[in-house]
C-alpha cells in the first residue's frame, strides 16, 4: 500500500488526482547548485528543490465544487495549475473524465483543454485591455474551432447576458468596466467553450464584499444551470464555507484534511484545520475573538519537516513513547523548545527560565535529565548546542517526526468521507476500519501510515 | 466626557482633475479619544485612506483639504478662517509644515500602511531603518537606539531579534515586514496611530496574531489608534467605536456592539448581510446591488439611495446629515438617514423607488469610461 493521500478513489469521478507532485528548482541556470569544496572532487553539485505540492490526491465528482483552502504559500496555485496541466507535474497522475493527463501532449492535450476552463484571481491582468470585451470571450472558441464567425457572436452575447452584464457591452473595452464586472467577463470566457470543469483561482478575493457576494451568486447559478464542476481556490475560510460541497485543507504542499463542508467546519478532525477556524475573525463583536492562535512561521518547502508538516507549529504534538511525562509537562518541553529554536528570551538562568517555561508542570526521569541538561548549555550561553538536544532528543522522536499520517476517520455529521493526516486520529480510524474491515485498506496500521522518506 | 484627543469637524478634501472635482471626503466629523481604538469602515472608493491623509495633512496636489477643522490635543492641525478679502486663508495657529514634519508626524501621529513592502526600504537592512528612525526622532545617539531597535523588535515578536536586525526587508515574510512597521509606529510612543488596512494583505492566522500583539501592546503604552479597514470582521474584534463611511461621507457612528446589533443605517445592515459567515453556513448571500457611483458626481438627495432596498421618493430630495439618535442614557450613535423620526420629512409618506436593490439583476456601470465604441 504506497497511497499517502486520502485513500479515496472512485472511478465515477470527473476527475481524479492520485499522488500529485510538482517539485521546482530552487536555482536555475548553467552553474546552479554548484558548489566549491576544499577536498577532492573539489566542485560538487546539489541541487535542491521547492517542494510545492508533494502527494496530493482527491477526487472530484461531477457537478460538484471543492473547495480548496490554506495560507498563501501553501502550494495551492500550483497545485490547481499542475491538475490542468499548464505546469508539467514531477509526477503523479490526474484523470479527468478517465483519461491522464499527465501523459497527454500535443494535440490530444490541446483538445482536451476544451473541458476545463480557469478563472484567475486578478480580473485586471487577466484581459487584454487592447481587446474588446466580445472578441475576449470569443478567443477560446476560435481556438477550438467552434462555430463560424456569426455564431460566435452571438453565443458571446448570449453568455455576456448569462453571467449579468448587458450583450450591449460587447464592444466595450475591459477598462471601462469595474472589477466586479471583469470577473464576470472572466465567467464568460470560461464558459464560451462549454467546459465540464472550471478551476476557480481566488476568484473573489480582490473583490469588495458587497461585490463578492454577487459574483459569488452568479458563480452558483451559472453551476446549476451548465452543470459545472468547480475547483475553487481561496484563502478565505467563510467564503469556501459558501461555496463547497466538500472542502480539502492545504498546508506546506499536502493535504490534510478533506471532508464535506459542514463536516470539516464542525467538526474538524486535524489541529491545523482547527487553528485555521479558531483564526478567522467573526463579524461579530459578542463572538470573543478568535482563540488559541498558532505561532511560528510556515517553514520551508525546500526543507520540509518529516512526518506530519505540521508537527513543527502544532498544538497537539505526540509525546515520544520512550518518556513517561504528564501532558502539561510534555506541553512545556515543547514550548520551551520553540521558544529556544526562536531565541524568544535573553534570560541565561536556569531558575529563571524553570519558573517562566516549567512553572506547573516539570518533567522527571530521562526527559528531565535532558532538560537539565539543555538549560545547562544555555546557562553558558551555547543556544545551538541547548536547541540539538531539545530537537533530537524530543522533537525528532515524535510519532509526528517518524511517520506521515494519513488516516480515514468516520464522519459524524454526514455521510461523505473524512480524510484526516493528524496521528492523533489513529485509534479512531482503526475502530472504524475494525467495524467495515472491507471497505478501506487505507485506514488499516502500517498501510495508511507510510514511512516518512526521509 | 474628557477631551478627545483629536477631533476632526466637518473635513472635505478634493481633487481638482480635468474630468472635474471628485469630493473624495466631504465634510465628516468624528473624534478619538484616549486610548481608544477607532474604527474607519467603508468598501474601495469610500474616501478612508484619503480621510487619513488629510489629518496628517499628506495630501498632494490635484488633491486640497478645501475645508473643516482638525485638533489634536489642543493644536490646529488644519483650520480656516475668512481673510479681510473674504478669501479663506490658514488660520495663525495652524501648525506650519516644518513643526507638522517634525513634531507631529512619527512623534505625535504615526502611521502604518497596507503594504509593508512598499514602506520599507529594499536596499537598507530593517535593523539600519528602524535604528533611524528612533536616532532622529529620540535624540539617542547610534548605539542607544539600536539597543533600543532590538527592544522593539522583540516586542513585536520578531524571532531571534539579534541576527535578524542585519538582514533586508526581502527577507522576511509579509506578517514580519508588518510587524516592523508596527515596532516602528510604536518606538516613538506616539499618542496616536492610524493604520491604514494593516491586515488586509495577510493570512487569517498572521492577521490574528498581529491583532492580538496590537490589542496587547495598546493596553500597554495607552496609545489610540485610528483602524481603517473594509472588514467588518476585523471591526467587531479590535474596535471600540465605529465610523462607517459611505461615498466620502460618515453615514454611521456608534459603539461596535449598536453598530452590529441596534444597525441604524441601510448601508451598514446591507454591508452586514452581504458578507458569508465563517461560523454558520448561508443558503444564499443577500449582496448590495450595483456599484458605488464615482465620488465625481454623487448622487442627488441620499447618496445611497441608488442601492438602497428601503429607498423612498424624498431619499432623491433630502441629503440627511448624521443625526442623534441614541436615546438618554444610552451612547451615542448618530446616523445619516432619513427613515428614522428624528428627520421628520415624511419619509412614512414617501413613495418606494425604483432602485438597484429594488428592481433586478443589470449591474451599473462605473460613471467615467462607460461609453461604447
Amino acid at each position: 500500500m504506497t497511497e499517502v493521500g486520502p485513500p479515496e478513489s472512485d472511478p465515477e469521478a470527473l476527475l481524479q488526482v492520485r499522488d500529485l507532485c510538482k517539485y521546482f528548482d530552487n536555482e536555475s541556470g548553467l552553474l546552479a547548485g554548484v558548489q566549491l569544496d576544499d577536498e577532492f572532487p573539489y566542485v560538487s553539485r546539489s541541487t535542491s528543490d521547492v517542494r510545492a505540492v508533494d502527494g496530493v490526491s482527491f477526487d472530484i465528482k461531477e457537478g460538484e465544487t471543492l473547495g480548496l483552502v490554506g495560507e498563501s504559500g501553501c502550494g495551492k496555485s500550483t497545485l490547481a495549475r499542475t491538475v490542468l496541466r499548464l505546469l508539467e507535474p514531477t509526477s503523479g497522475s490526474v484523470y479527468f473524465q478517465g483519461e491522464d493527463l499527465a501523459e497527454l501532449s500535443g494535440e490530444p492535450l490541446r483538445r482536451m483543454r476544451k473541458n476545463m476552463q480557469m478563472i484567475f484571481q486578478d480580473p485586471q491582468s487577466s484581459l487584454d485591455p487592447r481587446m474588446k470585451v466580445g472578441p475576449i470571450v470569443e478567443e477560446p472558441m476560435k481556438a477550438h474551432d467552434m462555430l463560424d464567425e456569426e455564431g460566435r457572436e452571438a453565443r458571446a452575447k448570449e453568455l455576456l447576458e448569462k453571467v449579468g452584464l448587458d450583450p450591449q457591452h460587447y464592444n466595450r473595452y475591459p477598462h471601462a468596466f469595474s472589477g466586479g464586472q471583469r470577473q464576470r467577463v472572466n465567467l464568460a470566457r470560461a464558459l464560451s467553450v462549454n467546459p465540464d470543469f472550471i478551476v476557480c483561482d481566488e476568484p473573489v478575493s480582490a473583490l469588495d464584499v458587497s461585490i463578492q457576494a454577487q459574483v459569488l451568486n452568479t458563480m452558483e447559478e451559472l453551476q446549476e444551470e451548465f452543470d459545472l464542476t468547480y475547483l475553487f481556490i481561496a484563502h478565505d475560510l467563510s467564503v469556501i464555507r459558501h461555496i463547497s460541497d466538500r472542502v480539502a485543507v492545504m498546508y506546506l504542499g499536502n493535504v490534510v484534511e478533506l471532508a464535506d463542508k459542514e463536516e470539516l467546519f464542525e467538526n474538524p478532525k486535524h489541529p491545523y484545520t482547527r487553528a485555521l477556524l479558531d483564526a478567522i475573525p467573526v463579524p461579530d463583536p459578542r463572538s470573543g475573538g478568535r482563540t488559541a492562535l498558532l505561532s511560528g512561521d510556515v517553514p520551508s518547502p525546500i526543507d520540509p519537516p518529516s512526518g506530519c508538516r505540521f508537527r513543527t507549529r502544532c498544538p497537539e504534538v505526540i509525546q515520544p513513547d520512550e518518556y513517561d511525562m504528564t501532558e502539561d509537562a510534555w506541553r512545556n518541553v515543547v514550548e520551551f523548545q520553540r521558544a529556544v529554536e526562536r531565541r524568544a528570551f535573553e534570560e541565561t538562568d536556569p531558575d529563571a527560565l524553570r519558573s517562566r517555561y516549567f512553572d506547573d508542570a516539570v518533567p522527571s526521569g530521562d526527559a528531565g535529565t535532558l532538560l537539565d541538561e539543555a538549560l545547562g548549555h544555555i546557562e553558558r550561553d551555547e543556544f545551538e548546542d541547548a536547541e540539538r538536544i531539545l530537537v533530537e532528543r524530543f522533537a525528532d522522536q515524535s510519532v509526528c517526526a517518524t511517520t506521515t499520517p494519513a488516516y480515514e476517520v468516520p464522519s459524524d455529521l454526514t455521510d461523505g468521507r473524512h480524510y484526516s493526516a493528524c496521528h492523533l486520529r489513529r485509534d479512531e480510524a482503526l475502530a472504524s476500519a475494525v467495524d467495515e474491515p472491507a471497505v478501506d485498506d487505507a485506514a488499516r496500521p502500517g498501510a495508511g501510515a507510510t514511512e516518512a522518506d526521509d | 466626557m474628557s477631551e478627545p484627543l483629536l477631533s476632526v469637524r466637518d473635513l472635505k478634501t478634493q481633487f481638482f482633475t480635468e474630468d472635474g472635482t471628485v469630493r473624495a471626503v466631504d465634510g465628516i466629523s468624528f473624534d478619538v479619544h484616549e486610548g481608544e481604538i477607532v474604527g474607519l469602515v467603508g468598501e474601495s472608493g469610500a474616501g478612508k485612506s484619503v480621510a487619513t491623509s488629510s489629518i496628517l495633512r499628506l495630501v498632494d496636489s490635484p488633491g486640497e483639504i478645501v475645508g473643516g477643522e482638525i485638533e489634536f490635543k489642543g493644536e490646529t492641525i488644519f483650520g480656516l478662517e475668512e481673510g479681510d478679502d473674504g478669501e479663506l486663508r490658514p488660520r495663525d495657529e495652524m501648525l506650519t509644515e516644518e513643526e507638522m514634519r517634525q513634531r507631529i508626524r512619527g512623534r505625535e501621529i504615526a502611521i502604518i500602511f497596507q503594504d509593508p513592502m512598499e514602506s520599507l526600504n529594499p536596499v537598507f537592512t530593517v535593523g539600519g531603518q528602524l535604528r533611524e528612525f528612533i536616532e532622529i526622532n529620540r535624540d539617542l545617539d547610534a548605539d542607544e537606539a539600536k539597543e533600543e531597535a532590538i527592544d522593539m523588535l522583540r516586542e513585536v515578536g520578531i524571532p531571534a531579534p539579534e541576527s535578524r536586525y542585519d538582514e533586508y526587508p526581502h527577507q522576511f515574510s509579509g506578517g514580519m515586514r508588518q510587524r516592523v512597521l508596527i515596532a516602528m509606529a510604536l518606538a516613538c510612543q506616539p499618542d496616536l496611530i492610524i493604520a491604514d488596512e494593516p491586515t488586509t494583505a495577510l493570512d487569517v492566522t498572521v492577521e490574528g496574531e498581529i491583532l492580538e500583539m496590537v490589542t496587547e501592546l495598546q493596553e500597554k503604552y495607552d496609545t489610540s489608534f485610528i483602524w481603517v479597514t473594509h472588514d467588518m470582521s476585523v471591526v467587531a474584534e479590535i474596535c471600540d467605536r465605529v465610523n462607517v463611511m459611505y461615498l466620502g461621507e460618515i453615514i454611521e457612528q456608534a459603539e461596535v456592539d449598536d453598530l452590529f446589533y441596534d444597525t441604524k443605517h441601510p448601508y451598514t445592515s446591507a454591508l452586514l448581510d452581504s458578507m458569508p459567515r465563517p461560523d454558520r453556513t448561508v443558503d444564499e448571500l443577500r449582496p448590495i446591488q450595483g456599484v458605488m457611483p464615482e465620488a465625481i458626481d454623487p448622487p442627488a438627495g441620499c447618496r445611497f439611495h441608488s442601492r438602497c432596498p428601503e429607498a423612498r421618493e424624498v431619499c432623491r430630495e433630502v441629503h440627511p446629515e448624521p443625526r442623534e439618535l441614541s436615546e438618554d442614557g444610552e451612547a451615542p450613535h448618530t446616523a445619516a438617514c432619513v427613515k428614522h423620526d428624528a428627520f421628520d420629512v415624511g419619509y412614512d409618506e414617501s413613495p418606494p423607488i425604483e432602485t438597484q436593490a429594488t428592481g433586478g439583476f443589470s449591474a451599473g456601470f462605473t460613471e467615467t469610461g462607460g461609453e461604447a465604441e
